[in-house]
């Protein structure tokens, strides 16, 4: 792999890092299988792309009205499942399909090229270093100023109260905690995150798509389960750094088995190489932390 | 304190499973007093402490807690002024969390919960305070996961927690039941103190006669889902476990002799 190549998995590495973000909130948090993400990922692209290219917005502002819009479809999953009793995760797909139709006519088509607009990646352009280098390393630090407002969150009174309502809902209910309300903030944030994260791929590569969310959820769950059996933590600061990890390393391996020539991989096996990654995280997460696997086997 | 009049409660009704849980319950217990329930499996005992706590639905009747009618309020909103200790040592503490966040957890429940961080120097060294009337060596502990705790540092923990904020009412579901006898006994007798301590309302449920009896001021027992014995004062003190099972016996004969009619 060159150079060119590495920075660009680290790109998207970070963007999908916000994913796994907001996958760690639902997933592991609230204990809510989330998979409006499927939706709200184009859905943020989309609102993001539309409001840039047909209204002329500021950027950075489109960036979070796209959050926003995640917001909105991540309460209706949790508002779907608490107020009316539905399934999780049928929720979620309820979510994810109608954004699909949602996607095509905030967009009025399929897709919305970012053809002569400034994106929030425009603002840097004037630092003398080309853009392959400067975009990792923004989307980075946006990436970590996220972990960190979510670690601090996640220590407020609100954020113990929504980590027990995942953890154990009855004793939350029991400290008055209002556990529903908890599912519809935490899946809408996440969800919110999800959108940013959407609307940000679409500045880096140019376009919003209707089917840019196929597989979203499982890169988000992927690295948060590729992060966690890389490194079980013990605190909130280390778990989501875990995330953080796991998604960079995750877009790492999914691009070292496409690029090497020798496995035979093609582009479109991206979907099935991530499928196999999962599971056999997964699989390992049953048997210890990766490190526990490879001592074990060093003893042998 | 807290009032119920007329509860009648049915699980699963209009199914093959229908169970009546509570047929006209009547119960009213004044500020200040610790009233034990005791009952066969199935008497309605539980039920009756989770009608109170917001947990069972309730049919008919209603329930009210410091004067106000709290039928209809979810189980988020009675904890305002209910605390609940459970039976399962692992309900009654959250054990993702820390012991201090804990503690902050249950500080929440009479307060407002914000932004702002939950654990602060002055929760922890409240916590460290409380946790060190145990003698179990918690407050150094202070930012160990909960699930750490053996079940019964856990309940001792979830007593604590239970009598933080200003609660007016303390329901306690079988609380010791999950212990070994010395660690039950060490529980209860922290029971008895708080309860003291800070003149709490409080309803316990238990398997024991004896606990039930040697505990509190006023015992009742449910069967088939009503009250069918009262006891406070001197009548209770004369008392002993031999008369209570006489009792029981008695309920459950007369039960029997009902039965008897309906097929002769």
């Amino acid at each position: 792999m060159s150079l060119y190549e590495i920075l660009g998995t680290l790109e998207t590495g970070f963007i999908f890092g916000i994913v796994a973000l907001g996958a760690y909130l639902t997933f592991q948090i609230l204990d809510f299988p989330d998979l409006t993400v499927e939706g709200s990922f184009p859905l943020g692209a989309a609102v993001a792309a539309t409001l840039m290219v047909n209204a002329g917005w500021n950027p950075w502002i489109a960036t979070l009205a796209a959050g926003l819009a995640g917001f909105c479809a991540g309460y209706m999953t949790a508002l779907l499942n608490v107020r009316f009793n539905i399934l999780h995760i049928l929720a979620g797909i309820l979510l994810a399909i109608s954004l699909y139709s949602i996607n095509l006519r905030i967009m009025s088509g399929p897709n919305k090229p970012l053809l002569q607009v400034d994106s929030v990646f425009t603002a840097f352009e004037g630092f003398g270093l080309p853009g392959y280098i400067i975009n990792p390393i923004f989307l980075g630090i946006i990436v970590i100023v996220i972990k960190l407002i979510l670690d601090a969150f996640l220590a407020t009174g609100w954020g113990i109260s929504m980590r027990a309502a995942g953890a154990n809902p009855a004793m939350a209910e029991a400290n008055g905690v209002n556990v529903g309300n908890m599912k519809l903030y935490g899946v809408g944030f996440a969800n919110a995150l999800t959108g940013i994260a959407g609307a940000l791929f679409a500045q880096i590569f140019g376009a919003a798509d209707a089917y840019m969310g196929i597989g979203v959820i499982i890169v988000g769950l992927a690295s948060v389960i590729v992060g966690m059996s890389i490194m079980p933590s013990r605190t909130i600061i280390l778990a989501t750094f875990a995330c953080l990890v796991g998604a960079v390393l995750y877009r790492l391996a999914v691009a070292v088995a496409l690029n090497a020539d020798f496995l035979g991989f093609q582009a479109s096996d991206v979907q099935l190489v991530t499928a196999v990654l999962v599971a056999v995280a997964l699989i390992a997460q049953q048997s210890g932390s990766v490190f526990q696997i490879i001592r074990k086997g060093a003893k042998k | 304190m807290i009032n119920l009049s007329e509860i009648h409660v049915t699980f699963n009704k209009g199914t093959p499973l229908e169970t009546c849980a509570l047929r006209g319950v009547d119960l009213s217990v004044p500020k200040g007093q610790f009233l034990t329930i005791i009952g066969s499996n199935g008497a309605g005992k539980s039920t009756c402490l989770n009608v109170i706590a917001g947990l069972a639905k309730v049919e008919v009747g209603h329930v009210k807690v410091d004067g106000q009618d709290v039928t209809a309020w979810p189980v988020f909103k009675r904890s305002k002024m209910l605390s609940r200790v459970f039976q399962d040592p692992k309900m009654g503490t959250c054990e993702d969390l820390t012991i201090l966040e804990n503690f902050a957890l249950a500080h929440g429940r009479t307060k407002p919960r914000g932004f702002r961080f939950a654990v602060g120097p002055n929760m922890r060294e409240e916590a460290a305070e409380r946790l060190k009337v145990l003698g179990l060596g918690l407050e150094n502990r202070l930012g160990d996961k909960v699930g750490l705790l053996s079940g019964g540092q856990r309940q001792a923990v979830s007593l604590l927690m239970a009598a933080t904020g200003d609660t007016k009412v303390l329901l306690l579901d079988e609380h010791t039941a999950a212990l070994d006898p010395k660690t039950a006994d060490f529980v209860l007798e922290l029971t008895k103190q708080i309860v003291d301590e800070l003149k709490l309302t409080a309803v316990m449920v238990t398997h024991s006669m004896a606990q039930a009896l040697h505990t509190g001021e006023r015992t009742v027992m449910f069967h088939r889902g009503k009250i069918v014995f009262d006891a406070q004062g001197a009548e209770r003190d004369k008392m002993e476990v031999s008369d209570l099972l006489e009792l029981f016996k008695r309920e459950q004969g007369e039960e029997l002799a009902d039965d008897s009619l309906l097929l002769g």
